[in-house]
């Protein structure tokens, strides 16, 4: 299996592991599993109550080096968005990014899933309906 | 599959060298023993199986070996340059077919694709969704048997740690060999439950009845979905335990 450079990178240097405090109502959690290949991934964002910026995510996957590394992007990626503009991030942006495989799509997939369920639970937390709520600024 | 049925229900379809008719899936001409022209036959067809999941391997396995010794292409080495090209292709998918079918789980796999699931496809399909709805994508797994994977991996993790400086606390690795028990177990049930939805898909095919077939179908998916992260947790603890074994070996001849 060549992996691209990148996702050796990301592998080797994850960004952002770790753990925020799940019970904080700043804090949004995303558990996802990707049944194709039995992954597991946890991200969590924690959000500016005022701005709706994401100021920290972590994550924490068990799971292939693609998988691994489509998460360490993923927080990286959302860091600094607004939780609407996290939900833009589409799994074929990480393909693109990472040179990923056609066998390893799904590990994007799961990434994007896991961001989509950490916001998803944050805005249950939040009591935010709809996407479009969101902005105000 | 539409080709196949096209082909079963045309008129019977002639031998290219001899003109007698035979099956739509014969291999060889009955009458001159010629090789007939690859057709586009699922794998099951290819072996004159229906679509069932309770197969008698052992069986199937003779059935392979005759139909290998008469597709090979040594048999074919001074035959026209077509035959010869049918030769190779029938053989190779041959081999696709038998490894296929012999193995419970790429068997299920390969009949719920020809039913049309694509399990990764669902999957993805499902995320496309949960995008243009702006949601959260709805889990197939329960979020306990996530959470149970996690956890099991943060012992892993410490218990390899562990292992590494030779504190291999006897507890942990009691633990991870109660796991790995209890995980093996957890496999052999799904086997017998996935003989048992075999059994549901095969009996509902016979009878016709769509409603169950269907049922079957959707049960077959989620028995595949959660296998794999029990298979992974099994998986795991091995290799957390024979990473412990090695360890220690190592460092009782430093000792």
């Amino acid at each position: 299996m060549a992996y691209s450079e990148k996702v050796i990178d990301h592998y080797n240097n994850p960004r952002n592991v770790g753990q925020l405090d799940k019970a904080s109502t700043e804090v949004g959690t995303g558990l996802v599993g990707a049944p194709e290949c039995g992954d597991v991934m946890r991200l969590q964002i924690k959000v500016n109550p005022d701005t709706q910026v994401i100021e920290e995510a972590k994550f924490k996957t068990i799971g292939c080096g693609s998988a691994i590394a489509s998460s360490s992007l993923a927080t990286e990626w959302v860091k600094g968005k607004t939780v609407e503009e996290a939900l833009q991030i589409k799994n074929t942006d990480i393909v693109k990014e990472l040179s990923l495989p056609p066998v390893k799509i799904h590990c994007s997939v799961l990434a994007e899933d896991a961001i989509r369920a950490a916001i998803g639970d944050w805005k249950k937390k939040n009591g935010v309906a709809e996407p479009a709520a969101a902005a105000v600024n | 599959m539409a080709m196949t049925q096209t082909l079963a229900q045309s008129a019977t379809p002639v031998c290219w060298s001899c003109g007698s008719a035979h099956e739509a899936h014969a291999q060889l001409c009955g009458s001159c023993g010629k090789l007939l022209p690859p057709v586009d036959a699922d794998y099951f067809a290819l072996f004159g199986l229906p679509r069932r999941l309770t197969l008698d391997v052992p069986a199937l396995e003779k059935q392979f070996y005759r139909l290998s010794r008469r597709l090979h292409p040594d048999l074919y080495a001074q035959a026209s340059e077509q035959e010869r090209q049918w030769s190779l292709e029938k053989s190779s998918l041959l081999n696709d077919a038998w490894r296929t079918l012999r193995d419970p789980i790429a068997r299920t796999e390969y009949l719920l694709e020809l039913e049309g699931i694509a399990l990764e496809e669902q999957s993805r399909n499902a995320t496309d969704a949960a995008r243009a709805a702006g949601t959260a994508k709805q889990q197939i797994v329960p979020p306990d048997m996530l959470e149970e994977v996690f956890e099991l991996n943060m012992q892993l993790e410490e218990a390899r740690m562990a292992a590494q400086d030779d504190s291999g606390d006897p507890e942990l690795v009691a633990n991870l060999h109660a796991a790995e028990k209890n995980y093996s177990a957890q496999m052999e049930a799904l086997h017998t439950q996935l003989e048992q939805l075999w059994s549901a898909w095969d009996t509902a095919l016979t009878a016709g009845d769509a409603t169950a077939q269907e049922e079957a179908k959707q049960s077959l998916v989620a028995l595949l979905n959660r296998r794999s992260y029990i298979r992974n947790l099994v998986r795991d603890v091995r290799q957390a335990l024979d990473s412990i074994a090695v360890n220690r070996g190592e460092n009782a001849d430093k000792g």
